[in-house]
C-alpha cells in the first residue's frame, strides 16, 4: 500500500473547550489514486490533510508512505519528507507576492533533484505569457494555476489540495479540476483533495466522507467521470 | 463616547512590548543625556555668571617687582580703582605639580569651599578641587611643599581660576600639572618667600558696561600705571583665560549632543513609520471596513499616530526626569572634570524642555503624520482589496533568468523591503558615525601628539616682553603679533603673525615684501588657498588688515601667518629692527626670566590634546557604546519587520519543504548582505561625515587638529558591526524557525 493512515487522533483545546477533531482515522490509498475528502465544516478534513502533509502533529497514530512513518521523523526529516513526496495546493494560492509567476514555480523546482521543465509547465498551465507578472497582476484562476504549477513542478508523489476551487467561479473551478486530473494522469501522483463541494466526488477514484472526526463513508467510485463533465 | 479603537493601545503595547521598550529606552537615554547636559550646563553657566558678583571677581590683576608701599597704592587707587593684595607663591610639589598658593581671600576673588573646611591651622591647605582629583588627593591627605608637610583641610574653587591656566598666554589650561591653593596667613608666611609674586587685583569703582569699555578702561589704567611704577605683568579680566575660558567653552558640547538627539529621534520616527505601515498592511481589510463604516481618515490617522507620540512623550518625561537627576549629576561631573567651577543649584531650563521634549515630539509627529497621510490617501475599497500599492498595478521588473532562483529570490526580497533596507543603510551610517566618533576622537588627539615633534617650528619658541639679545647660536629673532579672525561660523580666534628673519633656518620660505604664507592648519580650517585674501582684525580696536596669501606653509598645529619681519614691523608700526621672540632648538639660558613672557615647547602644544582627552575621553567610550546599541537596535527592528512581513511566505515555503537553512538564506541572508555591504561601502561617506563633524567641532577650539583616522579604526568598526549583526541574525534565525506552517493556512483572506 502506497499511503497508509493508521489510527490518527487529534484534539484541540483542553478541559471544557476540548474538541476531538479526529477520533481515529484509518485509511489506505494506492499510488495514482484521486481521493476526495468530503465533509461539513469542522469535520476534520483539513486537519487530516495537514497531518498527512506533515505540517501538523497527530496525538496518536501514524502516516506511512512507502513504509516511511512520519511519526518517527524529527523536524529535519519531516522537511525532507515534504520536499521529497508532497505538493500542496491551497484555497488562497499562497504565492510568494514578490516573486513573478515563473519564479514562484521555480521555488518548487528548486526542491527537486529532477524537476519538470518549468517552461513546459507554464505552457501546460496557460501561463507562459504571464510568466513575468507578479501574482497580484493575475486573476484568481491564474494564481491557482501557478500554485498548481509550483506543486507539480517537483513531480511529487502526493498532491494535497485544500479546497483548491473554494475561491473560484464555476468555469475556473472546472478548469482547475481538469488540470489536476490531467496532472494525475500524466504524472501518476496520488491526489488527496479536501472540498465542501459534493459534486467534485464524481471525478474521484475514492471518496471519503468525514463527520465529527470519523470516516462515515469510504468507497471506490465506480462511476468516475471527467472533471470537464462535472456540474453543480 | 470615547473612540473604542483606543482600547487597542494597551493590547498593541503588550503584543509588541519588546519593540516599544527598546525604542523607548533609546529615546529615554538620548533625552536624558541631552537634558542632563543642558540642565547642568545651563545651571552652571548661570552660577558662573553670578559668581562674578557673588565672589567679587577682579577686573584685572597686575604684578609688581616688589611690595607696593601705601603711597603708591593710594596713588593708583586715585585712578578710580580699589586694589587688593593677592600675593602668591608658586611651589613645586613632590608629586611633580606646580601649586600657586594664596592667602585665603576674603574680599576679592573669594574662594568657594566645595568640601571639607578652609584651613585654620598653619599646616593646613585647601587646594583646588579638580587639581586634587586629577592627582588623587583628598581631604586629610598630606602634600609636601617647600619641605613642609601640609594637610589638605578642604577642596576649593578659586573663582579667578575656573580654568586652570598657569599663564594667560598658555594654549590650554592644565588641571593635572597646575593647581591653586589657599592657606592661612600664618601658614603662608611659613613658606619660603623668595619666589613671591606681588600680584594686585583691582576692581573699578564703576563697572565697565562691556568688553569694549573694559578694554578702554584697562588701556587707560595701564597707561597711568606705567607712569607710576614698573610692571611685571598686567592681565585685565576680560582678557584673562583663567576667568573667561570656562564661560566661553561651556555649552559647546550641548550643540553636538542636541544634534545627535534629533538624528536619533528622526531615525526612530522612521522605524515607527515603517512598523506602522506594516501594521496598516496587515490590517488593511479592517481599515477598509472601518473607513467604509464611516470612520474618517483623520480618526484613523490619529489612531495610528497615537502610539509613536505616546511612546515619545512618555520617553521624554522619563528622559527628562533622569536628565534632571542621574544624568545631571553625570553631566555636572563632566564639567567639573574640566573646570574648577563653584557650587550651583539646578535650575529649571525651559530651553532644555523645548529641545528635549517639544522638538522630538514635533519630529516624531511630522515624519509619522506625512507617511500616514500618504497611506490613507487610498480609497476604502483599495484597503478592503488589500491593494495598497500607490501605482495602479505594480509590475515585476525582469531579472536575468540565468541567475539562479535563490539569488533572484534574495534580490526580490531586497527590492520588496527597500524602505526597510534604506532605513537600515541610513541607520548603519549614523551608527557608524557615532561609533567612529568614539574612536576617531582619541585617534586624532593621539595623532596630534605623535606628530607634534615634526610639526613644531622649533624646540623652544620664546616670546619676550621686550627685545633682549642672546648669545645662543641656535636662537633666531622674530616678531610676533596677534590678531583675530573675523567671525566665521559664529567663532573668532587668535591668529599668530610671525615676522620671520631673512634666510630663516626655522621657516623654510624666501620672503620678499609681498610674500605672505599661512599655516596649513589655517588653510585647512578656514579653507583658504594661495591667491586668496584673508582679513584679520585687532581684538579691541576697530581696525582690519588684509593679506593676500602667496603660499601655504606646512604647519598643521597652529593658526599662523608668516611674513618678512621688516614687513610685519612696518605694518604694525614697530621699529625696523624690532623683535619680540626667538625660535630656538636649544634652551636659551642667558635671558632673565623676567623678560620672557612665555616659552612654548612641545609640552605646551600638547596641552590642548591632553586636556581634551582628559575632559572628553571618558565620553568617547559612551559614544562607541551608543553607536553599537543604535546599530543593533535599528537592524534588529527592521530585520524583524522583514521577517514578519514575509511570515506567510516563509510559512508556505516551509510547507513546500524548504529547510530553515534555506529559508534563512533567503530572508536573513538578504539583511546580512545589506548590512555588511552598507557597513563597508558607506565607510567613505562615514569618513566624510566624520571629517565634517569633527572639523566643525575643532573649529570651536583655538588652533587646529588634522583629521586623521587610521584604517584599523574603520576595520574595527566593520568587525564590530558584523559581530553585532551576528547576534541579531541569531535571533532572526530563531524567529524564522518559530514561524509555524499553520500561518500559511490561517492568515489567508
Amino acid at each position: 500500500m502506497f499511503l497508509q493512515i493508521n489510527g490518527i487522533k487529534k484534539h484541540f483545546g483542553e478541559g471544557e473547550s476540548r474538541v476531538d477533531v479526529l477520533k481515529g482515522i484509518d485509511l489506505e490509498l494506492e499510488k495514482g489514486e484521486i481521493c476526495v475528502l468530503l465533509g461539513p465544516s469542522g469535520s476534520g478534513k483539513s486537519t487530516l490533510l495537514n497531518i498527512i502533509g506533515g505540517i501538523d502533529d497527530a496525538d496518536s497514530g501514524y502516516i506511512s508512505i512507502n513504509g516511511e512513518k512520519t511519526v518517527d521523523m524529527n523536524e529535519k526529516a519531516l522537511t525532507k519528507y515534504r520536499r521529497k513526496h508532497l505538493g500542496y495546493i491551497f484555497q488562497m494560492y499562497n504565492l510568494i507576492p514578490n516573486l513573478n509567476i515563473k519564479e514562484n514555480i521555480e521555488v518548487g523546482a528548486y526542491l527537486s533533484d529532477n524537476p519538470l521543465d518549468v517552461d513546459d509547465i507554464l505552457k501546460t498551465l496557460g501561463l507562459y505569457e504571464h510568466r513575468h507578472k507578479l501574482p497580484n497582476q493575475l486573476s484568481g484562476g491564474q494564481q491557482q494555476r501557478t500554485a498548481i504549477g509550483r506543486a507539480i513542478v517537483k513531480n511529487p508523489d502526493i498532491l494535497l489540495c485544500d479546497e483548491p476551487t473554494g475561491a473560484l467561479d464555476f468555469n475556473t473551478s472546472k478548469d482547475i479540476l481538469k488540470l489536476i486530473e490531467d496532472v494525475n494522469k500524466k504524472y501518476g501522483n496520488t491526489v488527496i483533495m479536501v472540498t465542501h463541494n459534493d459534486a467534485i466526488k464524481n471525478m474521484a477514484d475514492r471518496v471519503i466522507k468525514l463527520r465529527d472526526g470519523v470516516i462515515r463513508k469510504n468507497y471506490l467510485n465506480e462511476e468516475k467521470i471527467s472533471a470537464v463533465d462535472l456540474d453543480w | 463616547m470615547k473612540n473604542p479603537l483606543n482600547k487597542r493601545f494597551i493590547r498593541e503595547l503588550k503584543s509588541d512590548l519588546g519593540k516599544y521598550v527598546v525604542l523607548s529606552i533609546f529615546i529615554i537615554a538620548m533625552i536624558a543625556i541631552v537634558s542632563g547636559f543642558q540642565v547642568a550646563g545651563n545651571s552652571m553657566i548661570v552660577a558662573y555668571d553670578e559668581s562674578f558678583e557673588k565672589y567679587n571677581i577682579e577686573h584685572g590683576n597686575f604684578e609688581l617687582l616688589a611690595n607696593a608701599d601705601e603711597a603708591l597704592i593710594e596713588d593708583i587707587e586715585k585712578e578710580g580703582v580699589t586694589l587688593y593684595e593677592n600675593f602668591y607663591l608658586e611651589e613645586e610639589t613632590t608629586i611633580d605639580t606646580t601649586l600657586r598658593i594664596f592667602i585665603n581671600r576674603e574680599e576679592v576673588n573669594k574662594v568657594c569651599l566645595m568640601s571639607g573646611e578652609f584651613p585654620s591651622e598653619a599646616d593646613e591647605i585647601a587646594i583646588d578641587r579638580i587639581h586634587a582629583t586629577k592627582n588623587n588627593l583628598d581631604i586629610g591627605d598630606t602634600i609636601t611643599i617647600d619641605n613642609k608637610e601640609l594637610t589638605i583641610s578642604g577642596l576649593v574653587a578659586l573663582t579667578d581660576y575656573s580654568a586652570l591656566y598657569q599663564n594667560p598666554t598658555d594654549t590650554m589650561f592644565d588641571t593635572i600639572k597646575f593647581g591653586v591653593a589657599v592657606m592661612t596667613e600664618e601658614g603662608y608666611n611659613t613658606l619660603d618667600h623668595s619666589h613671591i609674586h606681588y600680584s594686585y587685583s583691582w576692581k573699578y569703582d564703576t563697572e565697565p558696561a562691556d568688553d569694549i569699555e573694559a578694554k578702554e578702561m584697562s588701556d587707560e589704567f595701564l597707561e597711568s600705571l606705567l607712569q607710576k611704577t614698573m610692571l611685571e605683568n598686567y592681565i585685565p579680566a576680560y582678557n584673562n583665560q583663567a576667568i573667561q575660558f570656562t564661560g566661553n567653552d561651556m555649552g559647546r558640547d550641548k550643540l553636538i549632543f542636541g544634534m545627535f538627539l534629533y538624528i536619533v529621534v528622526a531615525i526612530i520616527a522612521f522605524i515607527f513609520a515603517i512598523t506602522t505601515s506594516n501594521t496598516i498592511a496587515k490590517e488593511a481589510t479592517v481599515i477598509g471596513t472601518l473607513r467604509a463604516s464611516g470612520y474618517s481618515k483623520g480618526e484613523l490617522i490619529r489612531h495610528y499616530l497615537a502610539m509613536p507620540m505616546l511612546v515619545t512623550l512618555l520617553s521624554a518625561i522619563i528622559g527628562n526626569i533622569l536628565g534632571y537627576t542621574l544624568m545631571e549629576d553625570f553631566a555636572a561631573d563632566m564639567y567639573y572634570n574640566s573646570y574648577s567651577l563653584t557650587t550651583y543649584e539646578i535650575l529649571w531650563n525651559a530651553k532644555a524642555f523645548v529641545n528635549t521634549t517639544v522638538i522630538p515630539l514635533i519630529i516624531m509627529f511630522l515624519i509619522n503624520f506625512f507617511i500616514l497621510l500618504s497611506k490613507f490617501k487610498l480609497s476604502p475599497l483599495r484597503f478592503i482589496r488589500r491593494d495598497l500599492s500607490k501605482k495602479k498595478k505594480k509590475k515585476a521588473f525582469k531579472l536575468n533568468t540565468k541567475i539562479g532562483i535563490m539569488k533572484r529570490f534574495r534580490l526580490r526580497v531586497i527590492f520588496q523591503n527597500m524602505p526597510n533596507y534604506i532605513t537600515i543603510i541610513i541607520g548603519v551610517i549614523l551608527a557608524n558615525v557615532i561609533m567612529i566618533f568614539g574612536i576617531a576622537f582619541p585617534a586624532i588627539l593621539d595623532n596630534h601628539s605623535e606628530n607634534l615633534p615634526k610639526n613644531m617650528l622649533c624646540e623652544y619658541q620664546y616670546i619676550l616682553k621686550m627685545p633682549m639679545p642672546t648669545e645662543n647660536e641656535s636662537a633666531e629673532a622674530f616678531t610676533a603679533y596677534s590678531l583675530k579672525t573675523l567671525e566665521t561660523k559664529g567663532f573668532t580666534e587668535d591668529v599668530s603673525l610671525f615676522g620671520v628673519s631673512p634666510d630663516s633656518q626655522y621657516i623654510d620660505v624666501n620672503f620678499d615684501d609681498d610674500t605672505v604664507y599661512i599655516s596649513s592648519a589655517y588653510a585647512e580650517k578656514y579653507d583658504v588657498a594661495a591667491g586668496d585674501t584673508i582679513t584679520l582684525r585687532e581684538e579691541f580696536e576697530d581696525k582690519e588688515y588684509e593679506f593676500e596669501v602667496t603660499g601655504i606653509y606646512d604647519y598643521s598645529i597652529g593658526i599662523a601667518v608668516f611674513m618678512d619681519r621688516d614687513v610685519l614691523n612696518q605694518a604694525f608700526e614697530f621699529d625696523q629692527d624690532y623683535y619680540n621672540g626667538y625660535f630656538s632648538n636649544e634652551e636659551i639660558s642667558d635671558i632673565d626670566n623676567e623678560f620672557i613672557a612665555t616659552v612654548i615647547t612641545k609640552d605646551d602644544m600638547d596641552k590642548v590634546s591632553r586636556q581634551l582627552m582628559d575632559s572628553m575621553g571618558s565620553m568617547m567610550s559612551v559614544f562607541f557604546a551608543i553607536g553599537i546599541v543604535m546599530f543593533m537596535l535599528i537592524i534588529f527592528l527592521l530585520s524583524k519587520i522583514v521577517v514578519e512581513k514575509n511570515s506567510q511566505s516563509i510559512s508556505m515555503i516551509k510547507i513546500l519543504g524548504y529547510d530553515n537553512k534555506e529559508i534563512n538564506g533567503l530572508y536573513v541572508a538578504t539583511t546580512a548582505i545589506v548590512v555588511i555591504a552598507s557597513l563597508i561601502l558607506t565607510m567613505p561617506l562615514v569618513d566624510r561625515i566624520m571629517a565634517v563633524l569633527l572639523e566643525f567641532m575643532f573649529f570651536m577650539y583655538s588652533g587646529w587638529m588634522e583629521y586623521y583616522v587610521p584604517f584599523e579604526n574603520y576595520a574595527l568598526i566593520a568587525i564590530t558591526g558584523i559581530l553585532a549583526y551576528g547576534i541579531i541574525a541569531f535571533f532572526q534565525m530563531k524567529k524564522v524557525k518559530q514561524i509555524p506552517m499553520e500561518d500559511a493556512l490561517k492568515n489567508v483572506e
